[in-house]
């Protein structure tokens, strides 16, 4: 048991803030959603960041860094899926990835090059083709898209699956945890400055907790999060991605409390956060979901459902 | 980073369990297992001996005081271990996890001599007199005074509450003042057995012999009763309690216990919907408070100065032992009425997590100023 970061680790960490730096600011004219780049895709495309999972000194330890990381930018790519979900495929698939869940719109989909189609127990795996993805607009603020509903796949075998739907939690938790730390330092920046009867928000002790409880759902959703990255073990991904979507129900509410009317602006960042964690809140079952992953890979199976 | 254990950390760990194993009795369970009842008070010096006769007790202490310099993991596996089983140590964990430390830390080397190898034999119960009627934890505005006679001696006048093991203790760690101000706290190391100090017990909800009031009527102590320079109490008492913060590991306990909720639940048939996503929050609740107390001890290990994250640490802790006890309560009541001692102990245990040690709401506001950065309260 050790928490201090390997020199390699120290390494990626360094050259994924490198390139954070230039990703860092939400442009002043961008009033949407979904705020992507091109740029941002290449960078980390060109230095191979997207295959750090299967560099040994690395694997999905230094990837979940690597996607945590990148969350707290305003600038979205799909990222997670590729760097935890993609090694953990059989046979080779391209990148960006998505997920579609009971035919509903999901994150990258419309220019995904791999998509999960996940339909009760079973997952299938298609390479879509231009005509069955769509774009659709949505107040997530990720890039939403729709697949055909005649779409199909090739079938993963249980195991498959299994594992797959593993690593999606932890995709989901490495991803969450990052969004949470941005939008408490997000909020902690606003009310350490705006005042109110006289004084910053941040003064008035009913804000103060609350703000003090949402850390620490926070950070543990980070450590459960490595963990989880770092074991491969099921039951660590369960806790990781219930945890995620738990505690991000409480931290967006709070967030948007403590900012009000600002956080309803497109103008402030807020919204890029918490609409990222909103989409994370209703995937993969929801916490009802991780729960009953929680009960069968903690408690034993004997789950009555 | 690595999030496994080594082979010498897990070898350790199966010590500690081949030591419960051996030498906790069969009927360990059925006991009530209130940390401050005669019997337990009782049974951890018996079961402390034993861990000191098998280098069990101190390891994490240096060589001189009986231990073998072992790093903080060492002294946290086997706190994870005792904590796992109902924390047989009763009130000696206090002993080994803060008193003798900060007798090393603070005492003269007559003190230590005094008081440091009965604690390390296992054959001592402490209790600390920090809590005051109108001094919880606003610690500062205490009242027990100290003040010196004419025979250079301190005459100790006031009265403590909430104190845990006071009926059952040889020596109290005691915090009077000593002059006005925040600076005019100093600490005092009285033996129970000192004439003029009176101990009541209160009854509780958290079981049999825990908490007590504490009368000091004219109680006479040596000047070198004193621990530490006169007004170094809250430097002190500082230092002990970041310790005592992250020292104990309730998690382990909290997490056995759900298990155990859950499995009754389970072979009843009544594992269901509700049941599981509260078992889950909990259960995710442990394992988060679980990793932030990894990371404070992997800090002490690596000897980098501990901050607000003690706090941070302490509160999901104060989280989790919620969320188990809460969880217990709402689907499996019937094990507080009878139904399981080990249950019920748990639940006396889980109501404290957030008042011992300062309270939870004191945690947030450290968090606030000293984690978030936020602008402090006015006062």
């Amino acid at each position: 048991m050790d928490f201090k970061l390997t020199s390699d680790q120290e390494s990626l960490v360094s050259a994924i803030d490198k390139i954070a730096q230039g990703f860092a600011a939400k442009p002043t004219d961008f009033h949407g959603f979904s705020l992507v780049s091109e740029a941002f895709e290449r960078e980390l495309e060109e230095g191979g960041y997207f295959d750090v999972a299967t560099i040994p000194e690395f694997g999905h330890l230094g990837a979940a860094m690597v996607v945590e990381r990148l969350a707290r930018l305003p600038f979205t790519a799909e990222v997670a899926l590729s760097l935890l979900v993609r090694s953990n495929l059989p046979g080779e698939w391209p990148r960006p990835l998505a997920v579609v869940e009971r035919g509903r719109p999901g994150r990258f989909v419309a220019t995904a090059k791999t998509i999960l189609i996940i339909d009760g127990d079973a997952i299938r795996v298609l390479e879509p083709t231009r005509t069955q993805v769509e774009r659709v607009e949505s107040i997530f603020a990720y890039p939403m898209g729709r697949l055909a509903s005649d779409a199909n796949g090739t079938l993963l075998s249980r195991g498959e699956a299994a594992t797959v739907r593993q690593w999606l939690r932890v995709a989901l938790a490495a991803e969450a945890s990052g969004l949470l730390e941005a939008t408490v330092a997000c909020v902690v920046d606003h009310i350490t400055q705006r005042k109110q009867f006289g004084r910053p928000l941040g003064t008035f002790q009913a804000l103060r907790h609350r703000m003090a409880e949402c850390a620490v759902l926070a950070g543990g959703v980070k450590w459960l999060a490595l963990k989880a990255a770092a074991t491969a073990d099921p039951a660590d991904a369960a806790l990781a991605a219930f945890h995620a979507q738990e505690a991000a129900t409480r931290v967006v509410y709070d967030a948007h409390q403590m900012l009000a009317a600002m956080g309803m602006t497109l103008e402030h960042s807020l919204h890029l956060w918490t609409y990222r964690l909103k989409a994370l809140i209703s995937e993969q079952g929801g916490r009802g979901g991780q729960a009953a992953a929680v009960a069968q890979e903690c408690f034993g199976g004997r789950v009555l459902v | 980073m690595d999030f496994t254990w080594d082979n010498e950390q897990r070898r350790f760990r199966a010590t500690v369990r081949d030591f419960l194993a051996t030498h906790l009795p069969h009927d360990w369970e059925a006991h009530a297992h209130g940390p401050g009842t005669a019997w337990q008070s009782a049974f951890s010096k018996r079961f402390c001996g034993q861990l000191a006769a098998s280098g069990l007790l101190v390891p994490h202490w240096p060589a001189r005081w009986g231990g073998r310099d072992a790093d903080a993991w060492t002294a946290f596996i086997l706190a994870e271990e005792m904590w796992e089983a109902g924390e047989p140590r009763g009130g000696q964990y206090m002993n080994v996890n803060w008193i003798g430390p900060t007798l090393m830390r603070f005492g003269t080397e007559a003190q230590q001599e005094a008081y440091i190898p009965p604690i390390a034999r296992g054959e001592t119960i402490w209790c600390q007199g920090f809590s005051e009627p109108e001094a919880g934890s606003d610690l500062a505005s205490l009242r027990t005074r100290a003040e010196k006679t004419s025979e250079g001696r301190y005459s100790i006048n006031g009265q403590k509450i909430w104190t845990s093991y006071a009926s059952q203790a040889d020596t109290c760690f005691l915090l009077a003042r000593t002059s006005a101000g925040r600076n005019g706290i100093s600490v005092f190391l009285v033996p129970m057995s000192t004439p003029g100090i009176i101990v009541r017990s209160i009854p509780s909800v958290i079981g049999e012999g825990d908490i007590h009031e504490v009368f000091f009527d004219n109680v006479e102590v040596p000047a070198d009763a004193m621990l530490g320079a006169e007004g170094q109490a809250w430097e002190i008492a500082r230092a002990a309690l970041s310790m005592e913060r992250v020292g104990i590991p309730r998690f382990a306990f909290a997490t056995r216990m759900l298990h155990r909720a859950v499995e009754s639940l389970q072979r009843a048939g009544r594992f269901e919907q509700g049941a599981i996503e509260q078992a889950a929050r909990a259960r995710a609740a442990c394992e988060a408070a679980r990793l932030y107390s990894y990371a404070i001890i992997d800090k002490r290990r690596h000897g980098v100065t501990i901050g607000a994250e003690a706090s941070v640490a302490r509160f999901a802790t104060v989280a989790a032992e919620r969320a188990v006890g809460e969880f217990v309560v709402e689907f499996l009541p019937e094990a507080l009425s009878g139904g399981d001692p080990m249950l019920l102990a748990h639940h006396q245990r889980a109501i404290v997590a957030g008042i011992a040690s300062g309270a939870a709401e004191i945690q947030l506001n450290l968090i606030a100023t000293e984690f978030l950065g936020l602008p402090r309260e006015p006062r």
